[in-house]
């Protein structure tokens, strides 16, 4: 079957990339069963651009974990702004809310 | 209760510790409500302002999550730091407030989902992807352009992705708080990142080489 393959742009698609793209989640959580996973290895094997597509979908979500620290609390980095403080007229009306409520 | 005899001397609020704090706040003291707003308030909000990036909705949000804390303060077991509790609470919070006001029209995340040529061809990203995520901690440009492309992912992708990426919730116990099927979840969550990557891919490729952010 590899000599019919032909290159990206021109190469056999089992699967077409489209296709191929909606398994990358099940992929990268290890849940692709066994056929669909050897299908997805051969097309990746075969084309670059859905190679670097699954790079730069993983680096997306590494770098949204690195950017947004989870509790947004010490900023990564140690002289960036903390966040700002809670309006002084925001603060009275909880306060005054928290009196009132039973 | 601890009356301010109890103590040798009343600190002021700002210096007190968390275990003071913490054993004020149980009896009900006003002034260490009032410190613990102006201590964690400001880390409540920033998290509450991901999910809802209005305003005033973030506002009401982080009232009802203060007031459900002073309601809840005296079951606060500590077995969390009090800084995760209050967390988990704001972001409950936010959630609620998405359920509860009037749904927004939200913009179709077609537009942002990988273009394919009509036979299923993929077409090359533009930008330079070399960045490291590592340097975001050192790059203050590109954790602008992150945070701002996920503001502008439509609300209710948004909301998924910041429950599975950042606070690393399970898919189960998003599809409970959303009251979505675990399909749904996958799908939106996949979709979310689709569509963060190409707001980045732009982003990206606007700034010229992340390499060059570094200052
Ligand atoms: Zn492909």
């Amino acid at each position: 079957m590899s000599d019919e393959h032909l290159s990206c742009g021109e190469h056999r698609h089992d699967l077409s990339c489209r296709e191929i793209c909606d398994f990358m989640m099940a992929y990268l959580d290890g849940e692709l069963p066994a056929g669909e996973l050897a299908v997805f290895q051969e097309h990746m094997s075969l084309c670059p651009p859905c190679v670097q597509y699954l790079d730069t979908y993983k680096k997306t979500i590494a770098l949204s974990k690195q950017c947004l620290d989870k509790e947004a609390a010490a900023d990564p980095c140690s002289n960036a702004p903390k966040p700002p403080p809670v309006p002084d007229a925001l603060v009275k009306a909880i306060l005054a809310a928290r009196k009132k409520s039973p | 209760m601890i009356d301010d005899g109890s103590l040798t001397e009343r600190k002021p609020a700002a210096d007190l510790s968390e275990a003071d704090l913490l054993a004020l706040l149980r009896a009900g003291d006003d002034e260490a409500f009032e410190e613990l707003i102006r201590r964690h308030g400001p880390q409540m909000l920033a998290v509450i302002r991901r999910y809802l990036p209005e305003e005033s909705d973030a506002q009401d949000a982080l009232q009802e999550a203060l007031l459900s804390v002073f309601k809840a303060i005296e079951r606060f077991q500590g077995d969390s730091s009090l800084a995760t509790w209050l967390h988990r609470i704001a972001v409950n919070a936010a959630l609620m407030r998405l359920r509860t006001r009037r749904r927004r029209p939200e913009k179709p995340i077609e537009d942002l989902l990988p273009h394919f040529s009509d036979d299923g061809h993929r077409t090359e990203p533009r930008a330079d992807w070399s960045v490291r995520p590592d340097d975001a901690a050192q790059n203050a440009e590109l954790r602008g352009i992150v945070r701002t492309a996920i503001d502008e992912l439509p609300e209710s992708y948004r909301t998924i992705l910041l429950l599975r990426d950042i606070e690393e919730r399970s898919t189960e116990e998003v599809a409970d708080l959303l009251e979505l099927s675990l399909a749904n979840v996958k799908t939106r969550l996949h979709r979310a990142r689709q569509a963060l990557r190409e707001l980045l891919d732009r982003r990206l490729g606007e700034s010229g080489r992340p390499g060059e952010m570094m200052r």
